[in-house]
C-alpha cells in the first residue's frame, strides 16, 4: 500500500549546496539537524566526512559537496546534516548528509517536472529524477538512494577527476 | 493437539542431542553409572512422551531400549561395542521418526526393523550368559534416597507479607484464592489486617483494603511460593522472607511469640521475629546442623539447574545492559563534574554494580565451543569408519567462549575442514605406518583467545598438502603462467579460490571443490579470516581468526588531538612516557622501552594529523601476535568500558577502527582494532622505501 | 452448580483442547471464535470466568478484554489470556487492559487447570 501512496507523495525539501539547488523527496529525509561536532573517521573515502552523535546512535555523516565535486564545505551558520532513509540492497539504512541550507518544502505536481536533459548537464543523468523551475530557479531532484548507495566518488558524467584513493585493502 | 506434539518434538530434540552425547562418552568409559543412568532416563521419557503425542513408533522404539539400558544400569549387562553402534545408529533414527515428512519413508520403515532386530538380538545374546551378581549399583541407588528423605523432612518457614493494591479486584483477581493456594503448600497461618479498610462512610465496596502477614512451612522451594502471586505481581506488594531452615509453626515457642507480637501491634513485622528466631535456631545442637548441611549439600549435587531462554529475551537483556553502561558512564561523569563526594562514592558504586552485571549477562550470551564438539566427534567416528581409516578426535580450550551467532555460523565450516581433513588428510592405517607414524591419526582442535581475538585451529597428522601440486594445478587452470614463482602464502591463499581441489579421488565426502571458497566467504561473513599453513607428509593445520564481538569492552581510552580513541584493554601490555622527539623522524620506528627496542607506530602520523608540537606524548605498548608494538598517541586519559556501536555500511571497509563509542558527555570515541591497524601500518611501512613523510 | 467457562480463540485445535479438558473436570463451557463472536455470550448471562487467546480476527483479545471491563455484569470477572513466552510487551498491554492472568502456551491440560485454580473454584 505504501509505495503507491509514496509516489504520489509531491512534498519535497529543497535545499543548496553551493549556489545550486536541490530538492529531496521528503520520505527520505527524516530529520534536520544543526550543525554539530563531527568525529572524523582515518582513512575513510574523502565524502565521508565522519561520524556525529544523534540520540545515542553512531550516524555517518557524508559530505555532500564533495560527492557533487564541488570544494569542501566551509560551515556556516546555516550548515545543516539532513538525516536521510537510505534504501541500500533493499534495507534500510540511516546517513547524515551536509548541506550548506535548507530552504524549505514545497509542493510539486508531476506535471511541473521535467525529465532531466540528457546533454548540457554536468550530473549523471541517473541521479538526478528531474528538475523543476520555481520562481526564477531551476532545482534538480535527486534519486537519494542511488546517489547514497553508490560508493563512487564523484557523480560527474564522465571520471575525468581521479577520485582519490579507495581506503585499506 | 497440534501444539502438545510441536512442544514434545522440542523436548525430544533435545533428548536426542542430549543422548548422542552422552553415548560417546560412554564409549570412552563404558563402567560410568552416571552415564548409563542418563541414557536410562532419556529413553524412558522418549517412549513416555512418544505414546502422549501421537509418536507410537518413538514408543515401541525407545521402549525396547529402555529395558536394555535398565539391564545394563542393574549391573546385568554391559556396555558392548554392539550395542554402542545400535544406539548410536538408533539416534538418527529417532530423529527421523520424530519428522512427519521422514516417518512414511521405506528407508526408515527398513531401518526400524533393522534396528529393532538388532536391539532384540542383543538382548536374546545377554539372556544366554550368566547374570552377574549385583554389586556397586546397591550402593550408589541408595545414595539417593537417602537425600530424598533428608529433603522431605526438611520444611522452611517463611513470612509472607501480601498487600493488594486497592484496584486489585477491578481485573478480576480475588486475594483469597491466592491464600488458599498458599496454604495448600503446606502448612499454614495468614493474620488479615485490617486497619487499613476506612470509615463505614467512606468505603468503596469495590476496593480492597485489607492485607495479611502469612507464616507458611513448606518444604517446596520459595519459587512455588513466588509461582502463587505471578499474576498480581504488579497489583500488590509481596515481600517473603525465610525466617528458618525448620518447620516453626511446629514450634510452641514460636507460635507463643507470634501471639504475643500480634497483641502488642497490630503488624507483626519481620524485625523482632528475625531475633527471635535466630535466638531459638542457635539452640539447636552442633550436630543436629551439621546433617542438616550435609544433607542438603548432596540435594543440590543431583540437581543441576539450568532453564532455556529466548534469545529474544537475551537480546532484549543485553541491550539494556548496553544502555546501562552507557547511563552510569554518564553518572560518573556527572559525579565528578559535581564534585560531590557522596555522588561520586555511589556512581563508583553503580559502575561496580554494572560491570558485575555485564560480565554475567555476556557470560549467559556466551556459549563456550565445547557444545559444538558433539557434533565433530561422531562426525569423526562415522567418518573415519566409513573410510577405513583410524582418527581420534581431541579438543583443547573447549572452554572458550564465543557469541551463539559466531558458533551457529561456525558449524559447517568447521565440519568442512574435518571432513578433508578425514578424507585427503589422514592416510589409511597402511600407509601411516608405511611412513613411520602410528597407525591412529589424531585431528586436534586447538581453541584460544590473542588479544582480541579467538583463534580456532584444526591439525592432522596427515600427508599435508603437496606444494608442487598446487602450483601445477594452478598451471592447468591457467591461473598462473608456468614460470611463474609464487609464495609459499600465495599458493595456500589459492586453495580458497573456487573450484580448486588437488584431491585426485572425489570422494562423496568433499573435494568436489565446493569447499574452501565457502568456508572462507562464511568465516569472512562473521568479521574472521582463514589460513592454511601444510607440510608434506606432516599434516596441515587450518587457522580461523574470529573477532570477539563482544558489544561491551573493557578499553583503555586516548586522545589524539580533538579525536577520543578507545583501545581494548586486553591487548594492552604498558603505558610508557616518550619525548618528542624520539617518536619523529626515525627512520626504522624503533624506540627503546624498558631497555627493550620495540616498534611503533606514530598515530597522528598513520591518521594523517599533523604533528604534535608538545614534548610529551604517550606511548601505549600493546600485544600483537607475539611481538609488543607501541601505539604513540597524545594523552592516555583512563580506563572505560565501552559500549560498541557499529560505524555502519558507510564504513563497511574501514578495518582500523571497529567502532564506535559515546562517552558520557556525548563525544564519539572511536574503537580501533590493534590487530588490523599494526597489520596495515606494517604493510605500509615496508611498501614504503623511504621513510614516510608525516606532515 | 456447575460453572461456566468461555473460550475464546480462533483456533479450533485450541478450542477442542480447551473444552474437552474443561468439560472433564466438571466445567460448562462456551465456544467462541474471536472477539465479536464471544460478545454474543456477555448478554448477561452467569459466566464464572473467560479464557481468550490475544490475537484474533475481527475483533482481537485485548479489544474483547477491554469491552468485557466496560460491562457492568462483568466488570469483575476472572479473564486469562492465552500467550507465548516472547510476547512479553503483549503481556503487558493485556493487564492493562484489565486481564487477571494468563496461560502460556504451549500448555499441557494441568498447567491449564493450575492456572484455572488460581482465579475460579
Amino acid at each position: 500500500m505504501n509505495n503507491e501512496v509514496k509516489s504520489k507523495i509531491n512534498s519535497y525539501l529543497t535545499f543548496k549546496l553551493s549556489s545550486e539547488y536541490f530538492a529531496a523527496n521528503v520520505s527520505k529525509v527524516l530529520n534536520i539537524l544543526e550543525m554539530t561536532k563531527v568525529t572524523k573517521v582515518p582513512k575513510a573515502p574523502a565524502y565521508m566526512k565522519g561520524v556525529i552523535n544523534l540520540r545515542g546512535s553512531v550516524l555517518p555523516l557524508v559530505d555532500t559537496r564533495i560527492k557533487f565535486d564541488m570544494p569542501e564545505t566551509e560551515y556556516t551558520t546555516n550548515t545543516c546534516i539532513l538525516v536521510l532513509d537510505i534504501i541500500i540492497n533493499n534495507e534500510s539504512v540511516h546517513v547524515g548528509a551536509l548541506v550548506d541550507s535548507v530552504q524549505e518544502v514545497i509542493e510539486l505536481d508531476d506535471v511541473n517536472i521535467q525529465p532531466p536533459p540528457t546533454i548540457g548537464t554536468r550530473y549523471r543523468s541517473d541521479f538526478i529524477e528531474g528538475i523543476a523551475k520555481v520562481g526564477e530557479e531551476f532545482i534538480m531532484i535527486l534519486n537519494m538512494d542511488l546517489i547514497f548507495s553508490t560508493d563512487e566518488l564523484n557523480l560527474l558524467k564522465e571520471s575525468f577527476v581521479e577520485g582519490q584513493e579507495e581506503n585499506v585493502k | 493437539m497440534d501444539n502438545f506434539r510441536k512442544k514434545f518434538i522440542e523436548e525430544a530434540t533435545e533428548h536426542i542431542s542430549e543422548l548422542e552425547k552422552a553415548l560417546l562418552e560412554l564409549e570412552r568409559d563404558p563402567e560410568n553409572k552416571e552415564i548409563v543412568e542418563k541414557v536410562f532416563r532419556i529413553m524412558h521419557s522418549l517412549k513416555g512422551g512418544g505414546a502422549m503425542f501421537g509418536f507410537e513408533k518413538i514408543s515401541e522404539f525407545t521402549h525396547n531400549l529402555e529395558n536394555v539400558y535398565d539391564l545394563v544400569r542393574n549391573g546385568q549387562m554391559h556396555v558392548s561395542k554392539d550395542l554402542l553402534d545400535a544406539t548410536l545408529a538408533s539416534v538418527d533414527h529417532l530423529t527421523n521418526l520424530l519428522d512427519d515428512d521422514k516417518v512414511t519413508l521405506q528407508s526408515t520403515v527398513d531401518k526400524h526393523k533393522e534396528l529393532t532386530n538388532k536391539i532384540g538380538e542383543i538382548i536374546a545374546l545377554r539372556q544366554a550368559i550368566s547374570v552377574e551378581s549385583i554389586k556397586k549399583s546397591k550402593e550408589s541407588t541408595e545414595v539417593s534416597p537417602t537425600a530424598k528423605s533428608a529433603k522431605e523432612d526438611k520444611s522452611s518457614t517463611y513470612y509472607i507479607l501480601f498487600q493488594p493494591n486497592e484496584t486489585i479486584f477491578d481485573n478480576g483477581t480475588n486475594p483469597l484464592y491466592l491464600l488458599d493456594e498458599i496454604y495448600g503448600l503446606g502448612s499454614c497461618m495468614a493474620i488479615p489486617h485490617v486497619t487499613k479498610i476506612p470509615d463505614y462512610s467512606e468505603i468503596e465496596p469495590t476496593r480492597c483494603y485489607t492485607y495479611w502477614e502469612i507464616f507458611l512451612a513448606t518444604s517446596n522451594d520459595v519459587n512455588s511460593i513466588t509461582d502463587v502471586f505471578i499474576f498480581v505481581e504488579d497489583e500488590c506488594t509481596i515481600d517473603i522472607h525465610k525466617l528458618s531452615d525448620t518447620n516453626l509453626l511446629s514450634n510452641k515457642q514460636f507460635l507463643d511469640k507470634l501471639e504475643e507480637l500480634h497483641k502488642e501491634s497490630k503488624d507483626i513485622g519481620i524485625n523482632d521475629l528475625q531475633a527471635f528466631v535466630s535466638k531459638l535456631v542457635s539452640s539447636k545442637t552442633l550436630k543436629e546442623k551439621k546433617a542438616e548441611e550435609r544433607a542438603v549439600a548432596t540435594s543440590k549435587e543431583n540437581s543441576i539447574s539450568s532453564i532455556r531462554v529466548s534469545s529474544e529475551k537475551l537480546d532484549t537483556l543485553m541491550n539494556l545492559v548496553s544502555e546501562l553502561v552507557t547511563t552510569q558512564a554518564r553518572l560518573s561523569l556527572y559525579a565528578e563534574k559535581a564534585s560531590n563526594t557522596e555522588l561520586i562514592a555511589i556512581a563508583e558504586n553503580v559502575q561496580k554494580l554494572s560491570r558485575q552485571l555485564r560480565d554475567i549477562a555476556f557470560s549467559i550470551v556466551l556459549i563456550p565451543i565445547e557444545n559444538l564438539l558433539t557434533r565433530f566427534q561422531r562426525l569423526v567416528r562415522d567418518l573415519s569408519q566409513d573410510l577405513k581409516k583410524e582418527a581420534s578426535f581431541i579438543a583443547e580450550g573447549t572452554d572458550t567462549e564465543l557469541d551463539k551467532t559466531i558458533i551457529e555460523n561456525l558449524t559447517d565450516p568447521l565440519l568442512h575442514i574435518l571432513r578433508n581433513s578425514l578424507d585427503h588428510g589422514i592416510e589409511d592405517p597402511i600407509t601411516r605406518m608405511k611412513l613411520g607414524k602410528p597407525r591412529h591419526g589424531t585431528i586436534l582442535l586447538k581453541a584460544f583467545y590473542s588479544g582480541a581475538n579467538v583463534h580456532i585451529q584444526i591439525s592432522d597428522d596427515g600427508a599435508g598438502i603437496d606444494q608442487e601440486k598446487i602450483r601445477q594445478k594452478a598451471i592447468s587452470k591457467g591461473l598462473i603462467t608456468a614460470d611463474a614463482t609464487p609464495s609459499h602464502k600465495e599458493l595456500m591463499d589459492l586453495l580458497f579460490l573456487p573450484g580448486f581441489s588437488t584431491a585426485t579421488n572425489i570422494t562423496d565426502v568433499s573435494g568436489r571443490g565446493v569447499g574452501m571458497d565457502v568456508v572462507r566467504r562464511k568465516i569472512a561473513d562473521i568479521r574472521g579470516e582463514v589460513e592454511i599453513e601444510s607440510k608434506v607428509n606432516q599434516g596441515t593445520t587450518i587457522t580461523i581468526k574470529l573477532p570477539l564481538t563482544l558489544s561491551i569492552i573493557d578499553g583503555l581510552l586516548v586522545k589524539i588531538k580533538d579525536t577520543f580513541y578507545v583501545l581494548p584493554l586486553t591487548s594492552v601490555d604498558k603505558i610508557y612516557a616518550a619525548d618528542h622527539s624520539k617518536l619523529v623522524n626515525t627512520f626504522n620506528n624503533l624506540i627503546v622501552l624498558d631497555g627493550q627496542q620495540i616498534p611503533f607506530f606514530y598515530l597522528r602520523g598513520e591518521f594523517d594529523i599533523e604533528e604534535n608540537k608538545g614534548k610529551n606524548e604517550q606511548i601505549v605498548v600493546v600485544r600483537y601476535e607475539d611481538k609488543r608494538i607501541g601505539l604513540a598517541v597524545d594523552t592516555v586519559i583512563g580506563e572505560y568500558q565501552a559500549v560498541l556501536k557499529p560505524l555502519g555500511k558507510y564504513y563497511k571497509n574501514q578495518e582500523i577502527i571497529s567502532g564506535a563509542t559515546i562517552l558520557g558527555d556525548g563525544t564519539i570515541a572511536l574503537v580501533i582494532d590493534t590487530n588490523k591497524a599494526i597489520k596495515y601500518f606494517s604493510l605500509q611501512f615496508s611498501q614504503n622505501v623511504t621513510p614516510e613523510d608525516k606532515k | 452448580m456447575a460453572k461456566t467457562i468461555l473460550i475464546v480463540d480462533d483456533s479450533e485445535s485450541i478450542r477442542e483442547v480447551v473444552s474437552f479438558t474443561l468439560e472433564n473436570e466438571g466445567y460448562k463451557v462456551l465456544v467462541g471464535v474471536d472477539g465479536k463472536d464471544a460478545l454474543k455470550f456477555l448478554d448477561g448471562t452467569e459466566i464464572d470466568l473467560i479464557i481468550t487467546d490475544l490475537h484474533m480476527p475481527v475483533m482481537d483479545g485485548i479489544v474483547l478484554i477491554k469491552e468485557i471491563r466496560k460491562m457492568e455484569k462483568y466488570q469483575r470477572i476472572p479473564i486469562l489470556f492465552l500467550t507465548t513466552e516472547s510476547q512479553a510487551a503483549k503481556k503487558m498491554e493485556a493487564k492493562e487492559a484489565g486481564a487477571t492472568g494468563w496461560i502460556i502456551k504451549p500448555f499441557v491440560p494441568a498447567k491449564l487447570i493450575a492456572a484455572i485454580n488460581k482465579v475460579i473454584r
